[in-house]
């Protein structure tokens, strides 16, 4: 790491630590959703931009464990401590299921994955005896672990910057590590990789449920949040929503789905206060990413530097 | 005696009711050098790809070292000691050389599962990749990305991969296709240096270079065998002449 | 015993209309391997001019003509000005055709409102029909079952029996070829398109008599419509029809025996179909 990005991401971290002081609530909200929504990008993200898989179906594992800590915690009484990681282990369950689809590739995996989601969809909106139809589950309390409460919703911020923080540093040894080389292999050549020894279905279904350990946590930090949780948390759009974000923000980084993340989330927020269709706002963003910044902000970024190098040197004698 | 390290036997391939390789019978004993030609769409790379596992054949066997691996996925034969290059170059361009080496390296080892480490821990990794690339003349440049060097050099890589995943047989697809007359004599020399322990089968179509490394030549055509025997032998015979010579 | 028979039926007419969305969905993918994802919010769109024809001049057959064509006209252009831009990038193609089905929704949400809203079907379908054994059952979707079948003949006959089909057969098997007849691949394109287009944009109206048109409806019938083409093999007429049978009667079935499950019952045989047939019963090598 040069000095220059040491540097940027202390700034960065200095100006989120003091966020609340300068902000305000409205913001420090919005930038609580901006790193949650960014960690299931990122989740998102660890199958598209490292191992080349577009998955549309990682709302399940966001909202299975966002229900499961919802229900565990409003209905039966049960503490953060158990509560928490039990829908992380509910999501990744379910992650160990529609791992299935990575026997697929391409066209076949996107399609798979969407019917999936929309599985989850279903359930949720279904069986409203135990998930409580379209309303959800609701009055869910802030985190408490023993005698340690969050009480504010600044607080909770400084809980999840925290968490994103920790989730990021793993998420860099993990894309750094031979695992995390072997997936970037297999998406520049899947063929090559299975001649060199790799058990390539084998490497794409443990990234397939590591990824969706991650949106699980994502959904974790969402609930507690968000107080409730409805079906929209595992439709469709939430989880077109987040591969866009890190198509925004740049795929095959770590700080790209955060920024997509807050362009959309911010977008959408800004939008909706005066225009009725943000919905098709969204849609004409979807459509504007993929015609003029298909390798996202981070990669146009990189192409403006590169051309501004180009035109210096050019301009030397 | 023991097992040839190469026993193929009745093996068949059929696409869509026609046989590219039809009936196949070939022995290999460990330690020769074997190159196999033929005239284009005589079935020899499908051959490769059914022996290393990445087509399944229609029937027929495949062994190695006596071990049948007919039903073995690739990533198992390779584990085995079966290692490949492809005759269109099939590396990984948004990688660094030296990433390269590293996963033909990992591929066999069980250090690729490691998720918990940064690969740059592993400096075993990094040293044995450094001499990889050196062994086929790509010394200094491991932190080059492959998409930014030459033709050539990727050929070069293309041959290096290959030999890290520690081969018992190597089996060489074209390895000197598209290349220049000087770099095709730089290839076919590295290839004629490896250890003679190493099994070699090599699909060639460059005459000189085939008949000048091969111990024994297997002719392929129509998807089947019509000869095998020395360099001398296959140059005398008249009928490779006519399927071979006469279609160049 | 009766309550099983109606639910076949039930599945059977489902299934015509599936077809009718997946066949397009499929030819398309097939010739031009292109995934269109707003082939739903096609249904939806079409169901709606479908709606407002109908009510403006009280004949069905109007609005089934006028649905499809304004889907045919929309579908021209999205796909001549946004989708040919993506080349085969099938991500990008995903991304894109799913914020332009955003974009149809939330129009035609501001423009028919958020109700339900039933396309009025003509006076001679309403009604019931009695089948043997004292079965009443729904005029229209008893018809519907014809109707698709119709459908399903005419694609059957233009696929396997024109040199219209001959040339887009030759297409799915290998692009290559249809450059080398040198047949106009560029106006080709665009009929297949558009026949794509039109069965989606006329099943939003035959679907919207029955299944009635809403916000949301759009997605709901697309997963059917892509679990059909899963089940049946991308590309494949033979396998959208197959799979449109499977998905009709499971669905039928499902929503019977296992209410808030039925999702769950469509999940099951593609989880099954994966494991041993990742490209579907009619799928290819794409």
């Amino acid at each position: 790491m040069d000095h220059a990005r040491i540097v940027f991401g202390l700034v960065a971290l200095a100006a989120a630590l003091a966020l609340p002081y300068y902000a305000g609530p409205f913001w420090t909200g919005l930038a609580t959703q901006m790193l949650i929504f960014g960690l299931l990008a990122l989740s998102v993200d660890l199958l598209l931009g490292h191992a080349g898989l577009f998955s549309l179906t990682h709302a399940s594992f966001f909202a299975v464990s966002a229900y499961t800590v919802a229900i565990l915690q409003v209905r039966y009484g049960v503490s953060t401590a158990l509560a928490a990681p039990a829908g992380i282990c509910a999501g990744t369950l379910l992650a160990l299921v529609f791992g299935l689809a990575v026997r697929t590739r391409g066209v076949y995996f996107i399609l798979i994955t969407i019917a999936f989601g929309f599985v989850v969809w279903g359930v949720a909106h279904r069986w409203s005896s135990f998930t409580g139809g379209d309303n959800g589950v609701t009055n869910v309390p802030f985190p408490a672990l023993g005698g340690l409460a969050v009480t504010s919703h600044t607080q909770y911020y400084y809980l999840v910057l925290a968490a994103v923080v920790a989730c990021g540093l793993g998420y860099r040894v993990l894309i750094r590590s031979p695992f995390g080389l072997g997936l970037r292999g297999i998406k520049a050549s899947e063929s090559r990789m299975r001649s060199l020894g790799f058990r390539t279905g084998l490497h794409l279904y443990a990234a397939f449920v590591l990824s969706g350990a991650l949106a699980s946590f994502a959904g974790v930090l969402y609930v507690y949040y968000n107080k409730f949780v409805n079906p929209v948390a595992a439709s469709f759009p939430i989880s077109v929503e987040a591969a866009l974000m890190a198509i925004i923000g740049g795929t095959g980084t770590i700080i790209g789905p955060f920024i997509g993340s807050g362009i959309v989330l911010g977008l959408r927020n800004w939008v909706s206060s005066f225009f009725e269709l943000h919905l098709a706002v969204m849609g004409a963003v979807f459509i504007a990413a993929v015609l003029w910044a298909p390798d996202g902000l981070v990669g146009l970024a990189g192409r403006l530097r590169a051309r501004m190098e180009r035109a210096k040197e050019a301009g030397r004698p | 005696m023991s097992a040839a390290a190469l026993e193929v036997s009745a093996l068949a391939k059929v696409f869509g009711g026609l046989a590219a390789v039809n009936g196949v019978e070939l022995t290999v004993p460990a330690g020769e050098r074997r190159v196999l030609i033929g005239p284009n769409g005589a079935g020899k790379t499908t051959l490769f790809h059914c022996i290393t596992g990445t087509l399944a054949p229609s029937s027929g066997t495949i062994a190695l070292f006596g071990r049948d691996v007919t039903r073995l996925p690739e990533h198992r034969r390779t584990a085995l000691g079966m290692g490949r290059t492809f005759q269109i170059t099939n590396v990984f361009p948004e990688l660094t050389m030296a990433e390269n080496l590293a996963l033909a390296i990992l591929g066999t080892d069980r250090r690729k599962w490691v998720m918990h480490r940064s690969l740059a821990a592993f400096a075993a990794v990094r040293r044995q990749a450094l001499e990889g690339l050196e062994r086929v003349g790509l010394a200094g440049r491991a932190d080059e990305p492959v998409k930014r060097v030459s033709y050539g050099e990727r050929r070069q890589l293309e041959l290096a991969l290959a030999l890290n995943t520690s081969p018992k047989v190597l089996f060489l697809d074209e390895p000197c296709a598209g290349l220049s007359p000087a770099e095709r004599q730089r290839i076919s020399r590295m290839i004629a240096g490896l250890p003679r322990d190493i099994t070699l089968l090599m699909i060639e179509h460059d005459m000189d270079v085939a008949l000048g490394l091969a111990d024994r030549v297997t002719v392929l055509h129509q998807g089947r065998v019509i000869l095998e025997g020395t360099p001398d032998e296959v140059r005398a015979n008249s009928e490779v002449r006519d399927v071979y010579f006469g279609h160049a | 015993m009766t309550s099983a028979v109606l639910q076949a039926i039930n599945g059977v007419s489902l299934a015509a209309l599936l077809f009718l969305l997946a066949s397009g969905f499929t030819l398309s993918f097939g010739l031009m391997r292109v995934v269109n994802m707003a082939h739903g919010a096609y249904y939806l769109f079409g169901g709606y001019i479908g709606l407002t024809l109908a009510e403006k001049t009280g004949s069905f057959a109007v609005a089934i003509v006028g649905g499809g064509a304004a889907v045919v006209v929309i579908g021209f252009l999205i796909d001549r000005f946004l989708i040919r831009r993506t080349g085969e990038n099938h991500l990008a193609q995903v991304l894109l055709t799913v914020g332009v089905a955003f974009v149809i929704g939330d129009v035609a949400l501001a423009l028919w409102g958020g109700d339900n809203l039933k396309v009025q079907a003509p006076a001679f379908l309403r009604g019931a029909v009695v089948l043997p054994g004292e079965i009443y059952y729904p005029m229209y979707r008893f018809v519907l079952i014809f109707f698709g079948v119709f459908v399903g003949a005419l694609l059957w006959l233009l696929y396997h029996r024109t040199q219209l089909g001959a040339v887009v057969r030759a297409g799915v098997d290998d692009r290559e070829q249809v450059n080398a007849t040198g047949i106009n691949v560029d106006r080709l394109f665009v009929m297949v398109s558009g026949l794509a287009s039109f069965l989606a944009g006329m099943a939003g109206v035959v679907g919207g008599a029955f299944l009635t048109l809403y916000p949301g409806a759009e997605w709901e019938i697309l997963v059917y419509a892509l679990v059909v083409v899963i089940v049946g093999g991308l590309g494949s007429l033979e396998g959208a029809m197959i799979g449109a049978l499977i998905v009709g009667l499971l669905d039928a079935y499902g929503r019977w025996l296992l209410p808030e499950f039925s999702y769950f019952v469509l999940f099951g045989p593609i989880a099954l179909l994966m494991l041993f047939r990742p490209r579907g019963l009619f799928g290819r090598e794409h």
